[in-house]
């Protein structure tokens, strides 16, 4: 096996895991807190990266900027979200909360179309274009500067769970939410907040991938499956397990397309699952379950 | 007013707006259930189609309808695939349920496949419009042999992954040869897929068996849709391409192509079998200068025809400024086809329709056919060929064969 392409297949792989640590993160924090599974999570991605799209053709916005500015609005989607919706099933069975979530999911890409039409976009900075080459390595300075914003993210949302007042009240609720009612805790508060710090999360990974990968209003999906794989891998509700996940699930998916065919490189991330599964059922960062 | 007088205006009224006075009740309209995938990720190829299909059924009713049926109209029945073969197989269900009495449809080969078992089961005769993978005809075609069908309702007028595959390593030839270059390593990169995955396996052997003077040194499939192709194409440069030759969708190739460019391939050209992704409007515009000297070999409008300038014209406009291109152009030509084969029936019973079908020998197609259009023993239309096409000045043209060209290829395409 040539050496160069092992080389680069990690560091592509590496790279490009940034953004999908950025994006399970926001779906690990939400569960974590509140136990529900957001499948509108890939589709709340896509809209991330058509704002992104929106700011960058009107308004001249570099996604590189306007990462915030779409994690900002997510914030508010995600707000109104749990607010309007969730808080009426956070208590029913699980099947309820994932037939509404899944409404969400298809309101959302559904919105898309009709805003976007079905052709799929890509958003066009002078950044994207550039590459560095180090030996016979390239450097895709667009992954790169969307692995530096995700880790740097991630590190202020580790943060701020644990070195603020606010954050250390999510971690409250998320541990034990009647103990948090009995000492005063406005959990519909903390609920809102930490499904909107995770819509945020989700808003800016998709900004920050939307000048490398192309997206139209179906895409939500593929971004979804790929979310859960990787939030389960790492353990549900464990950010570090988001975070080494995602880099897990991108390396492997990368080395898998230089040592087996492309065409298996899915085969390959989801065998890891399996593989997790079997030898750690919690996933590599839970808690097995009380 | 009595009974009397108001059948007398009605008749003046009738006669003032040009309608023949004979008062028979009005030809009963004939239901076509057209489904593409008009949602999901193949939807914008998907909407071309069904706008293709309105605009053609509306001039056909503007022009009287199906004139050996009393002026007939041609009423359609739209389905979404969503690009999923099972809702392609349901909503097929669905039209017919709805009393479609032919199916067109439906752009991507899976799903194509899955409406072929209703066609067949409710006796519904089926112009696939577009859709590359053999099978689709060649199974139904061989069961009829067999004699476990009865009849064959499935006939295609769209090349077939064989046809695209014979075609392109002939263009590829042909263009390599009058460019005065000789490639010889040639990678061919596609969507795994059905149609991707047949299309491939169409190139492949029509290289083999024409023993043509380049080679295929890599194969590289990817999962589709995929998330990431910087690893692939890494695989492909490795294999020191002249070449690259891909077979994409269209937000495949918008990830291809950029990284081709970022990992700075050194090619003499991108040259692809044939697939959506590389000329579209909406691909253009994404993509800009990554497209342009792409070259592929994809069925394409005549714009040598006179009407097909007039309706693209007229497709433009209702588009929001799209081409008429492979998709809506042969989505057009299924209602001509259609109307065609009505008109020869006389009747809309689906044997009759089959019937005709079989006799079909058409010429007044919008597309760039090789002969006119004519079923065989398979169900296929061997005169349905693809054209190379070009990005030139972000524009798609037709540059080869010569007949069919509008502008000079260029080829190696020059270094940036």
């Amino acid at each position: 096996m040539d050496p160069v392409l092992v080389g680069q297949g990690l560091l592509s792989g590496v790279l490009f895991g940034g953004v999908y640590s950025l994006m399970a993160v926001g779906l690990t924090l939400i569960f974590g807190v509140m136990r529900v599974v957001n499948f509108a999570h890939g589709d709340m991605m896509v809209w991330g990266m058509y704002l992104a799209f929106v700011l960058a053709t009107r308004a001249g916005v570099d996604p590189y900027l306007g990462f915030v500015l779409c994690a900002a609005a997510l914030f508010g989607l995600g707000l109104a979200v749990q607010r309007g919706l969730v808080d009426r099933v956070v208590d029913a069975p699980h099947e309820m909360q994932i037939l509404l979530m899944l409404g969400v999911a298809l309101v959302l890409e559904n919105t898309a179309l009709l805003a976007f039409g079905p052709e799929p976009a890509r958003v066009r900075t002078p950044l994207a274009a550039v590459t560095w080459f180090v030996g016979p390595l390239y450097v895709d300075v667009a992954r790169l500067l969307a692995f530096v914003v995700a880790v740097v993210l991630t590190g202020l949302l580790y943060a701020f769970l644990f070195r603020t007042d606010l954050g250390r009240t999510i971690r409250a609720a998320a541990d034990n939410v009647y103990g948090a009612l009995v000492i005063g805790t406005d959990v519909r508060r903390v609920y809102a907040v930490a499904f909107g710090v995770g819509a945020a999360c989700v808003g800016a990974a998709g900004a920050l991938v939307s000048p490398i990968l192309p997206f139209q209003p179906s895409t939500g999906l593929t971004l979804s499956i790929t979310s859960f794989n990787i939030v389960i891998i790492g353990g549900m509700g464990s950010l570090p397990g988001a975070f080494v996940g995602g880099l897990l699930v991108s390396v492997a998916e990368s080395l898998g397309a230089v040592f087996l065919r492309p065409s298996l490189k899915e085969l390959v991330s989801f065998s890891l699952l399996i593989l997790i599964l079997l030898l750690r059922p919690a996933g590599l960062f839970g808690r097995r379950a009380p | 007013m009595d009974r009397r007088t108001i059948l007398k205006a009605a008749g003046a009224g009738a006669a003032v707006a040009g309608f023949p006075v004979v008062l028979r009740a009005q030809p009963k309209s004939f239901k076509i259930g057209v489904v593409h995938p008009v949602t999901g990720p193949l939807a914008e190829p998907g909407q071309a189609c069904r706008l293709g299909a309105q605009m053609a059924a509306e001039a056909i009713n503007a022009a009287g309808g199906i004139k050996s049926l009393g002026g007939m109209k041609l009423e359609l029945l739209v389905g979404d695939t969503q690009t999923k073969p099972d809702v392609g197989r349901a909503e097929a269900e669905r039209v017919v349920n709805q009393g479609a009495q032919m199916l067109v449809g439906s752009f991507d080969s899976g799903s194509t496949a899955a409406m072929v078992p209703v066609a067949q089961q409710r006796r519904i005769p089926f112009l696939v419009d577009i859709a590359a993978a053999d099978p689709i005809t060649a199974n139904v075609a061989k069961s009829v042999k067999e004699g476990q069908q009865k009849v064959q309702y499935v006939y295609r007028n769209f090349p077939t992954g064989s046809q695209f595959g014979r075609k392109a390593v002939q263009y590829f030839t042909e263009i390599f040869k009058a460019a005065g270059v000789s490639p010889k390593r040639v990678v061919l990169m596609y969507c795994n897929d059905l149609f991707g995955q047949n299309q491939a396996r169409g190139f492949q052997a029509a290289q083999k068996a024409a023993k043509a003077p380049w080679e295929i040194v890599d194969v590289i499939p990817w999962p589709e849709p995929p998330s990431d192709l910087s690893t692939e194409v890494s695989r492909a440069k490795a294999a020191r391409p002249d070449v690259i030759s891909p077979i994409t969708r269209p937000a495949s190739a918008q990830l291809l192509l950029p990284e081709i460019r970022k990992q700075r391939v050194e090619i003499l050209g991108i040259v692809g079998p044939g697939s959506p992704g590389l000329y579209e409007a909406g691909q253009l515009a994404a993509l800009k200068e990554d497209l342009e000297y792409v070259l592929t070999s994809v069925p394409w409008a005549n714009f040598k025809n006179r009407k097909t300038v007039a309706v693209a014209d007229e497709y433009r406009k209702r588009s929001g400024g799209k081409t008429f291109d492979t998709n809506s152009g042969y989505s057009y030509d299924a209602m001509l086809i259609i109307a065609d084969v009505l008109e020869r029936a006389r009747s809309t019973d689906p044997d009759a329709i089959v019937g005709a079908l079989k006799q079909t020998n058409f010429t007044d197609g919008l597309m760039q056919y090789g002969g006119p259009v004519v079923f065989n023993e398979l169900g296929d239309n061997p005169n349905a060929v693809p054209t190379m096409i070009q990005i030139l000045g972000q524009k798609p043209v037709a540059v080869w064969p010569r007949e069919a060209a509008v502008q000079k290829f260029v080829f190696p395409r020059p270094r940036a």
